[in-house]
Protein backbone atom coordinates (compact mmCIF):
# COMPACT_ATOMS: atom_id res chain seq x y z
CA UNK A 1 0.00 0.00 0.00
CA UNK A 2 3.08 2.61 1.10
CA UNK A 3 4.64 2.12 -2.48
CA UNK A 4 1.36 3.19 -4.07
CA UNK A 5 1.36 6.46 -2.77
CA UNK A 6 2.96 8.45 -5.46
CA UNK A 7 0.43 6.82 -7.77
CA UNK A 8 -2.22 7.78 -5.84
CA UNK A 9 -1.34 11.33 -5.67
CA UNK A 10 -2.05 12.09 -9.03
CA UNK A 11 -5.06 13.26 -10.72
CA UNK A 12 -8.02 11.43 -12.28
CA UNK A 13 -10.02 12.85 -15.46
CA UNK A 14 -13.65 12.11 -14.71
CA UNK A 15 -16.38 12.26 -17.48
CA UNK A 16 -19.49 12.77 -16.27
CA UNK A 17 -22.16 11.38 -18.87
CA UNK A 18 -26.04 12.00 -18.24
CA UNK A 19 -28.62 9.18 -18.98
CA UNK A 20 -32.24 9.28 -19.40
CA UNK A 21 -33.49 12.37 -19.20
CA UNK A 22 -30.41 13.52 -16.88
CA UNK A 23 -29.58 17.26 -17.77
CA UNK A 24 -26.16 17.05 -19.61
CA UNK A 25 -23.26 19.25 -17.76
CA UNK A 26 -21.80 22.66 -19.74
CA UNK A 27 -18.33 21.25 -17.81
CA UNK A 28 -18.40 17.33 -18.17
CA UNK A 29 -15.17 16.15 -17.66
CA UNK A 30 -13.27 17.15 -14.87
CA UNK A 31 -10.12 16.40 -12.39
CA UNK A 32 -9.96 14.99 -9.17
CA UNK A 33 -7.69 13.83 -6.66
CA UNK A 34 -7.21 10.30 -6.61
CA UNK A 35 -6.87 9.99 -2.87
CA UNK A 36 -10.55 11.65 -2.71
CA UNK A 37 -13.52 9.46 -2.07
CA UNK A 38 -16.02 8.81 -4.89
CA UNK A 39 -18.71 10.80 -2.55
CA UNK A 40 -16.89 14.13 -3.87
CA UNK A 41 -18.19 13.16 -7.18
CA UNK A 42 -21.42 12.39 -6.39
CA UNK A 43 -21.47 15.78 -4.01
CA UNK A 44 -19.98 17.32 -7.10
CA UNK A 45 -23.22 16.35 -9.64
CA UNK A 46 -25.46 16.92 -6.98
CA UNK A 47 -24.19 20.44 -6.61
CA UNK A 48 -23.92 21.24 -10.09
CA UNK A 49 -27.82 19.43 -11.15
CA UNK A 50 -29.31 20.85 -7.84
CA UNK A 51 -30.89 17.30 -7.00
CA UNK A 52 -30.58 15.34 -3.60
CA UNK A 53 -31.43 11.93 -5.51
CA UNK A 54 -29.00 11.01 -7.99
CA UNK A 55 -28.33 7.19 -9.21
CA UNK A 56 -24.59 7.29 -10.08
CA UNK A 57 -22.82 4.34 -12.32
CA UNK A 58 -19.89 3.05 -13.64
CA UNK A 59 -18.61 0.83 -16.29
CA UNK A 60 -22.73 0.49 -16.87
CA UNK A 61 -22.21 -2.38 -14.51
CA UNK A 62 -22.36 -1.40 -10.92
CA UNK A 63 -22.97 1.81 -8.54
CA UNK A 64 -19.29 1.94 -6.78
CA UNK A 65 -19.57 2.97 -3.00
CA UNK A 66 -19.41 5.99 -2.13
CA UNK A 67 -16.37 5.48 0.15
CA UNK A 68 -14.23 3.75 -2.69
CA UNK A 69 -10.87 5.97 -3.40
CA UNK A 70 -11.41 7.97 -7.31
CA UNK A 71 -7.99 5.99 -7.85
CA UNK A 72 -8.59 2.96 -7.12
CA UNK A 73 -12.30 3.13 -9.54
CA UNK A 74 -9.64 4.64 -11.80
CA UNK A 75 -7.03 1.74 -11.83
CA UNK A 76 -9.82 -0.41 -12.08
CA UNK A 77 -12.79 0.53 -14.13
CA UNK A 78 -10.83 3.29 -16.17
CA UNK A 79 -9.51 3.39 -19.99
CA UNK A 80 -8.50 5.96 -22.59
CA UNK A 81 -6.90 8.18 -19.82
CA UNK A 82 -10.23 8.94 -17.43
CA UNK A 83 -13.23 7.32 -15.53
CA UNK A 84 -16.86 7.60 -16.82
CA UNK A 85 -19.18 8.51 -14.51
CA UNK A 86 -22.93 8.29 -15.64
CA UNK A 87 -25.46 9.71 -13.31
CA UNK A 88 -29.62 9.50 -14.39
CA UNK A 89 -32.32 11.37 -12.43
CA UNK A 90 -33.82 8.13 -10.93
CA UNK A 91 -34.21 7.38 -7.44
CA UNK A 92 -32.67 4.22 -6.06
CA UNK A 93 -35.45 4.24 -3.22
CA UNK A 94 -38.43 5.54 -3.18
CA UNK B 1 -39.54 -4.17 -26.64
CA UNK B 2 -36.59 -3.16 -24.81
CA UNK B 3 -36.29 -5.01 -21.17
CA UNK B 4 -38.06 -3.44 -18.38
CA UNK B 5 -35.29 -4.20 -15.51
CA UNK B 6 -36.97 -6.75 -14.26
CA UNK B 7 -36.59 -10.58 -14.52
CA UNK B 8 -38.81 -13.99 -14.28
CA UNK B 9 -38.25 -16.64 -10.72
CA UNK B 10 -36.51 -19.09 -12.92
CA UNK B 11 -34.23 -16.20 -14.33
CA UNK B 12 -33.99 -15.19 -10.82
CA UNK B 13 -32.81 -18.62 -10.06
CA UNK B 14 -29.99 -18.56 -12.93
CA UNK B 15 -29.14 -15.36 -11.72
CA UNK B 16 -28.51 -16.51 -7.82
CA UNK B 17 -26.53 -19.83 -8.76
CA UNK B 18 -24.34 -17.39 -11.67
CA UNK B 19 -23.80 -15.24 -7.95
CA UNK B 20 -23.32 -17.52 -5.79
CA UNK B 21 -20.40 -19.42 -8.38
CA UNK B 22 -18.97 -16.20 -8.44
CA UNK B 23 -18.83 -14.90 -4.57
CA UNK B 24 -17.21 -18.01 -3.94
CA UNK B 25 -14.42 -17.68 -7.10
CA UNK B 26 -13.70 -14.47 -5.79
CA UNK B 27 -13.71 -14.14 -1.94
CA UNK B 28 -12.91 -18.39 -1.81
CA UNK B 29 -10.90 -17.33 1.51
CA UNK B 30 -12.80 -15.42 4.09
CA UNK B 31 -16.25 -16.14 5.08
CA UNK B 32 -18.99 -15.43 5.21
CA UNK B 33 -20.00 -17.20 1.49
CA UNK B 34 -23.90 -16.83 -0.20
CA UNK B 35 -25.56 -19.99 -0.73
CA UNK B 36 -28.94 -21.02 -1.97
CA UNK B 37 -31.64 -22.30 0.50
CA UNK B 38 -34.59 -24.14 -1.19
CA UNK B 39 -38.01 -22.65 0.11
CA UNK B 40 -40.00 -24.66 2.72
CA UNK B 41 -42.76 -27.05 0.52
CA UNK B 42 -45.83 -25.51 0.27
CA UNK B 43 -48.68 -27.67 -0.34
CA UNK B 44 -50.83 -24.51 -1.82
CA UNK B 45 -48.07 -23.81 -4.30
CA UNK B 46 -47.73 -26.27 -7.55
CA UNK B 47 -43.96 -28.03 -7.10
CA UNK B 48 -42.84 -27.95 -11.03
CA UNK B 49 -40.41 -26.37 -9.61
CA UNK B 50 -37.61 -25.57 -6.92
CA UNK B 51 -38.31 -21.93 -5.07
CA UNK B 52 -35.52 -20.33 -3.06
CA UNK B 53 -33.58 -17.68 -2.09
CA UNK B 54 -29.93 -16.61 -1.31
CA UNK B 55 -28.83 -16.52 2.02
CA UNK B 56 -25.79 -14.78 3.30
CA UNK B 57 -25.69 -15.30 7.85
CA UNK B 58 -23.85 -14.51 10.53
CA UNK B 59 -22.44 -11.10 9.36
CA UNK B 60 -20.96 -9.02 11.84
CA UNK B 61 -21.72 -5.50 10.64
CA UNK B 62 -18.40 -3.38 10.89
CA UNK B 63 -19.27 0.18 12.98
CA UNK B 64 -21.41 -1.24 15.32
CA UNK B 65 -19.11 -1.35 18.18
CA UNK B 66 -18.69 1.86 19.00
CA UNK B 67 -22.01 2.64 20.21
CA UNK B 68 -23.37 1.84 23.43
CA UNK B 69 -26.20 -0.77 22.98
CA UNK B 70 -27.12 -1.18 26.36
CA UNK B 71 -30.72 0.05 25.58
CA UNK B 72 -31.40 -2.74 23.38
CA UNK B 73 -32.35 -4.87 26.35
CA UNK B 74 -34.93 -2.28 27.99
CA UNK B 75 -36.83 -2.07 24.16
CA UNK B 76 -36.75 -5.78 23.68
CA UNK B 77 -40.50 -6.27 24.51
CA UNK B 78 -41.27 -3.43 21.01
CA UNK B 79 -40.15 -6.04 19.21
CA UNK B 80 -42.75 -7.79 17.90
CA UNK B 81 -42.70 -11.24 18.83
CA UNK B 82 -42.12 -14.22 16.88
CA UNK B 83 -42.13 -16.75 18.96
CA UNK B 84 -45.97 -16.03 19.76
CA UNK B 85 -45.84 -15.89 23.45
CA UNK B 86 -43.37 -13.56 24.91
CA UNK B 87 -42.54 -16.54 27.58
CA UNK B 88 -38.92 -16.27 26.42
CA UNK B 89 -38.26 -13.10 27.58
CA UNK B 90 -37.15 -13.80 31.20
CA UNK B 91 -35.52 -10.74 33.08
CA UNK B 92 -33.32 -13.05 35.15
CA UNK B 93 -31.49 -14.40 31.67
CA UNK B 94 -31.18 -10.70 30.88
CA UNK B 95 -27.40 -9.52 30.59
CA UNK B 96 -26.17 -6.06 30.11
CA UNK B 97 -24.59 -5.61 26.60
CA UNK B 98 -21.03 -4.84 26.72
CA UNK B 99 -19.20 -1.76 24.84
CA UNK B 100 -17.57 -4.37 22.73
CA UNK B 101 -20.61 -6.28 21.70
CA UNK B 102 -20.85 -6.70 17.42
CA UNK B 103 -24.16 -7.20 15.99
CA UNK B 104 -24.89 -9.70 13.63
CA UNK B 105 -26.73 -10.04 10.76
CA UNK B 106 -28.51 -12.18 8.50
CA UNK B 107 -29.34 -11.42 4.91
CA UNK B 108 -31.63 -12.98 2.47
CA UNK B 109 -32.36 -12.28 -1.44
CA UNK B 110 -35.93 -13.08 -2.35
CA UNK B 111 -37.51 -13.19 -5.44
CA UNK B 112 -40.64 -10.70 -5.38
CA UNK B 113 -43.87 -12.15 -7.74
CA UNK B 114 -45.40 -8.55 -7.76
CA UNK B 115 -42.55 -6.98 -8.56
CA UNK B 116 -40.61 -9.36 -10.67
CA UNK B 117 -37.18 -8.29 -8.98
CA UNK B 118 -34.67 -9.48 -6.11
CA UNK B 119 -35.54 -8.33 -1.94
CA UNK B 120 -33.11 -8.09 0.08
CA UNK B 121 -34.74 -9.49 3.48
CA UNK B 122 -32.62 -8.92 6.92
CA UNK B 123 -32.65 -9.28 10.35
CA UNK B 124 -29.59 -8.32 13.46
CA UNK B 125 -29.45 -9.65 16.63
CA UNK B 126 -26.90 -9.62 19.67
CA UNK B 127 -25.15 -12.11 20.45
CA UNK B 128 -27.12 -13.67 23.09
CA UNK B 129 -29.87 -13.92 19.86
CA UNK B 130 -31.97 -10.64 21.14
CA UNK B 131 -32.99 -9.17 17.58
CA UNK B 132 -32.29 -5.68 17.27
CA UNK B 133 -35.18 -3.19 16.61
CA UNK B 134 -34.85 -0.22 13.67
CA UNK B 135 -33.29 2.11 15.70
CA UNK B 136 -30.62 -0.11 16.86
CA UNK B 137 -29.58 -1.42 13.33
CA UNK B 138 -29.69 2.28 12.18
CA UNK B 139 -26.59 3.08 14.01
CA UNK B 140 -24.78 0.09 12.70
CA UNK B 141 -25.62 1.27 9.11
CA UNK B 142 -23.71 3.58 6.83
CA UNK B 143 -24.16 7.03 6.91
CA UNK B 144 -26.16 7.75 3.71
CA UNK B 145 -28.52 4.97 4.66
CA UNK B 146 -29.15 6.36 8.09
CA UNK B 147 -29.66 9.34 6.18
CA UNK B 148 -32.08 8.21 3.86
CA UNK B 149 -33.80 6.53 6.69
CA UNK B 150 -34.52 9.93 8.25
CA UNK B 151 -35.98 11.53 4.98
CA UNK B 152 -37.98 8.45 3.62
CA UNK B 153 -39.28 6.84 7.00
CA UNK B 154 -41.83 4.43 5.46
CA UNK B 155 -40.81 3.44 1.85
CA UNK B 156 -37.08 2.70 2.42
CA UNK B 157 -36.69 0.01 4.86
CA UNK B 158 -39.69 -1.53 6.32
CA UNK B 159 -40.53 -4.68 8.23
CA UNK B 160 -42.61 -6.92 6.65
CA UNK B 161 -43.02 -10.91 6.86
CA UNK B 162 -40.54 -12.99 5.24
CA UNK B 163 -42.28 -15.06 2.33
CA UNK B 164 -40.84 -18.18 3.41
CA UNK B 165 -40.14 -18.06 6.67
CA UNK B 166 -43.25 -15.86 7.93
CA UNK B 167 -41.50 -13.67 10.11
CA UNK B 168 -41.18 -10.25 10.71
CA UNK B 169 -37.44 -9.14 8.74
CA UNK B 170 -36.75 -5.93 7.53
CA UNK B 171 -36.51 -5.23 4.16
CA UNK B 172 -35.51 -2.75 1.22
CA UNK B 173 -38.33 -1.46 -0.87
CA UNK B 174 -38.44 -2.82 -4.52
CA UNK B 175 -40.65 -0.18 -6.21
CA UNK B 176 -37.36 1.51 -7.84
CA UNK B 177 -35.57 -1.35 -8.63
CA UNK B 178 -36.53 -2.21 -11.89
CA UNK B 179 -35.48 1.56 -13.10
CA UNK B 180 -32.50 1.40 -12.03
CA UNK B 181 -31.44 -1.99 -13.07
CA UNK B 182 -32.40 -1.28 -16.46
CA UNK B 183 -29.56 1.33 -16.57
CA UNK B 184 -26.82 -1.22 -15.03
CA UNK B 185 -27.79 -3.91 -17.36
CA UNK B 186 -28.61 -2.60 -20.30
CA UNK B 187 -27.35 1.09 -21.34
CA UNK B 188 -27.62 -0.29 -25.55
CA UNK B 189 -31.23 0.08 -26.65
CA UNK B 190 -31.53 -2.08 -28.82
CA UNK B 191 -30.49 -4.80 -26.42
CA UNK B 192 -33.78 -6.66 -25.99
CA UNK B 193 -35.04 -9.18 -23.33
CA UNK B 194 -33.55 -12.19 -24.48
CA UNK B 195 -30.25 -11.03 -24.75
CA UNK B 196 -30.32 -9.82 -20.76
CA UNK B 197 -26.89 -11.59 -19.25
CA UNK B 198 -28.58 -12.79 -16.34
CA UNK B 199 -25.35 -14.03 -14.92
CA UNK B 200 -24.40 -10.70 -14.13
CA UNK B 201 -27.69 -9.55 -12.72
CA UNK B 202 -27.02 -9.90 -8.91
CA UNK B 203 -23.77 -8.29 -9.25
CA UNK B 204 -24.64 -5.48 -10.58
CA UNK B 205 -27.82 -5.04 -7.97
CA UNK B 206 -25.83 -6.29 -4.61
CA UNK B 207 -23.35 -2.95 -6.06
CA UNK B 208 -26.71 -0.63 -5.26
CA UNK B 209 -28.41 -2.76 -2.47
CA UNK B 210 -25.36 -3.54 -0.53
CA UNK B 211 -24.14 0.36 -0.22
CA UNK B 212 -27.48 0.28 2.27
CA UNK B 213 -26.59 -2.39 4.50
CA UNK B 214 -22.83 -1.75 4.33
CA UNK B 215 -22.30 -5.06 2.03
CA UNK B 216 -19.31 -4.64 0.09
CA UNK B 217 -18.30 -5.96 -3.62
CA UNK B 218 -14.39 -6.47 -4.37
CA UNK B 219 -13.54 -4.41 -7.85
CA UNK B 220 -12.24 -7.80 -9.21
CA UNK B 221 -15.89 -9.42 -9.39
CA UNK B 222 -17.27 -6.06 -10.78
CA UNK B 223 -14.86 -6.11 -13.09
CA UNK B 224 -15.32 -10.09 -14.10
CA UNK B 225 -18.99 -8.42 -14.85
CA UNK B 226 -18.52 -5.42 -16.44
CA UNK B 227 -20.55 -5.05 -19.78
CA UNK B 228 -17.92 -4.24 -22.55
CA UNK B 229 -19.29 -0.99 -24.23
Amino acid sequence: MASESSNSARKVVVHLRATGDAPILKQAKFKIGGTDKFAKVIDFLRRQLHRETLFVYVNSAFSPNPDELVIDLYNNFGFDGKLVVNYACSMAWG
Amino acid sequence: MNWDGTLSSSEFRIAALAFIEKWNRFISTSPPQWSWALSPKRPWIAAHEAEGYLLLENVFLPGSSEEDHDQVNDRGKQEPSCSGQDDTIDSTILVQSHHDEMHRYDFHIVYSMSYKVPVLYFRGYCSDGQPLVLNDIEKDLPGNSAKLLMESKWTFITQEEHPYLNRPWYTLHPCGTSEWMKLLISTDASRDKHQVEFENYLVSWLSVVGQVVGLRIPFEMLKDSGSCS
